[in-house]
């Protein structure tokens, strides 16, 4: 199989993502073989396919507006102190 | 007391004061405690509530009080749906701590109509998978055969309908997830028209692809739930105004004269079992005997519809992941002596492996280098499929297939990734172009279920029920023995 995709891009790409991967081996086999059945992509012939995006008029937007929160949601956060979130030190 | 009666037939006998709302209750908690344990269909019982409500409602009742159409039935929700006051895991350990602080406007609407939520129900992990197998709280099992998966990722869903512990219950389907495991058990399960139900309260995983959808014991029950669930709704802006369209209204108008399209692609895929080409080929006998006229139609697009889809979800599902740092909410893990970047690494741990895979494809497919070869051109293939149904529904009312290629298979029996991608081969289509699709059961091989799905034009939700409703009425089909 033609290496689609590296233990060390996984391991970059699980860095990027925040996420915890002990043995990027284990993933490895599985997400190389994903990765070369996207190949099939190349032989589908879209390449002067025009992508359109209509996007959304401003006035079909939900107003940009404050909306009030229940107190009581607080108590639902484990690491609230006093009146802050506790947040990990930035580097 | 029956409690495998339909949606509409336990509104009946609550109004023919055949039984109270508080004893069919009781009578489905006692059934989810006799068979729960081994099916696994509930992450959630809601017992105290529900029996609460019951109360209420038979209160209503008696003093001729005004009570909500669906008078008390129990129905059950898919655990990525939010219910304010409990617990919304998505089958996450990451999520275990999670209360809701609102409900979905699915639910809510079914709650004004005096719906009782029983319970929720188990999922692949995000509803990353179609097994129920990737659940970080175990399985469901099928309940035709409980070695076999249940289907997914709504599979605690379409457990809890087929084995009659509550009438109907609410689904996500991204890529088939409310139709897979309705096939699987042998339920009707409806993926409506993209923007026709809100996602308000669904727990994002693909946000362009994923509609709430009900799992029901009929067509009937699944147009009676769509008429309370649909519409516009202004806390989601793809949600679209449904007109005052009644489902329920003229859904025996039958099929003559209708043309059905049968996608060649998904009737000869090489995934395609003997079992379930024999079964539609069947099914398309009984579509011509009822009146409809049948022809095969391509969709030269099809084949590359599941390369597309994941890689497009995955990319989604990175994005909507990153949420989860468990600063905001989440689980208990204290950020003391951490640094921000370490501290959300070790928090994500407690993802399962199929959500740290797609995520890992999710960072991989848009990134500098590869977008062009698998971003770019999935959503090309996307939008290139949506062109090619264009003139396929100018001609044709509805396109038919299998719903799944395959029967239920056996636990861990499938372990390639490509080949577990495939088994979404006739799904994905629906969801890739938010044209709406249904699975209604069609026949028992060997113990276990075969579903046939057909698909409609957008908005063409109403047509599409009254096909589906055609084809059920020629089918007599027994119940699981579970």
């Amino acid at each position: 199989m033609k290496n689609l995709v590296t233990e060390e891009e996984i391991a970059q790409v699980a860095k990027l993502m925040k996420i915890e991967i002990e043995d990027h081996s284990e993933h490895v086999e599985k997400v190389q073989k994903m990765l070369q059945y996207f190949d099939i992509l190349d032989k589908a012939n879209v390449e002067s396919e025009k992508l359109e995006n209509p996007g959304i008029k401003l006035d079909k937007l939900r107003n940009d507006r404050y909306i009030s929160y229940d107190k009581k949601l607080l108590k639902f956060l484990k690491i609230y102190k006093e009146k802050y979130v506790k947040a990990p030190k930035l580097s | 007391m029956n409690l495998s009666i339909s949606a509409l037939d336990y509104q009946t006998s609550i109004k023919n004061g055949d039984f109270t709302v508080e004893e069919f209750i009781s009578k489905s908690i006692e059934k989810i405690n006799s068979v729960d344990d081994n099916l696994h269909a509930f992450l959630l019982k809601m017992n105290d509530s529900a029996l609460e409500k019951a109360k209420e409602i038979d209160c209503k009742l008696k003093s001729n009080q005004n009570v909500g159409k669906c008078y008390g039935m129990p129905i059950s929700v898919k655990d990525n749906i939010c219910v304010a006051g409990y617990r919304t895991t998505c089958a996450s350990k990451v999520l275990e701590d999670f209360i809701s602080p609102y409900t979905a406007t699915a639910v809510d609407r079914l709650q004004s109509e005096d719906a009782i939520v029983i319970g929720k129900t188990n999922l692949d992990e995000f509803a990353m998978g179609l097994s129920t197998e990737y659940s970080a709280y175990g399985p469901s099992k099928n309940p035709w055969n409980t070695d076999y998966v249940p289907g997914g990722s709504s599979g605690g869903s379409a457990v809890s309908v087929s084995a009659n512990e509550c009438v109907a219950s609410l689904g996500s389907d991204t890529g088939g997830s409310v139709r897979n495991p309705a096939s699987f058990c042998s339920v009707v399960g409806l993926k409506p028209t993209y923007g026709l139900v809100s996602r308000y309260g669904l727990i994002s995983y693909a946000n362009s692809m994923e509609q709430i959808g009900p799992l029901t014991k009929t067509v009937k029950d699944s147009a009676f739930l769509l008429n309370i669930i649909s519409g516009i709704d202004t806390n989601d802006n793809t949600t679209r105004d449904k007109e005052n369209q009644d489902y329920l209204q003229d859904i025996d108008a039958g099929i003559s004269g209708k043309k059905i399209g049968i996608v060649s692609e998904m009737t000869s895929s090489e995934v395609l079992s003997d079992e379930v080409l024999n079964s539609t080929k069947d099914a398309i006998k009984t579509f011509e005997r009822i009146g409809a006229n049948c022809e095969n139609v391509e969709l030269p697009m099809v084949p590359y519809a599941v390369a597309a889809y994941y890689t497009i979800t995955s990319t989604e599902a990175g994005s909507n992941l990153a949420r989860y740092d468990n600063i905001r909410y989440g689980y208990d893990f204290n950020s003391e002596g951490f640094e921000f970047n370490s501290y959300i690494s070790q928090a994500r741990d407690k993802l399962g492996p199929e959500v740290k895979r797609r995520m890992i494809l999710g960072g991989f497919v848009p990134s500098a280098g590869h977008a062009g070869k698998y971003f770019l051109k999935a959503l090309k293939v996307k939008s290139k499929l949506i062109s090619e149904l264009k003139p396929i529904f100018d001609k044709y009312d509805f396109l038919i297939s299998p719903t799944v290629p395959i029967q239920p298979f056996k636990f861990g029996e499938i372990q390639d990734p490509v080949q577990f991608m495939k088994i979404d081969y006739n799904t994905v289509t629906s969801n890739l172009t938010g044209k709406p699709a249904i699975s209604i059961p069609y026949k028992i091989v060997n113990g276990l279920p075969i579903g046939i799905q057909i698909m409609a034009d957008s908005f063409k939700d109403h047509s599409l029920l009254q096909a589906a409703y055609a084809l059920e009425k020629t089918v007599e089909l027994p119940e699981a023995l579970i």
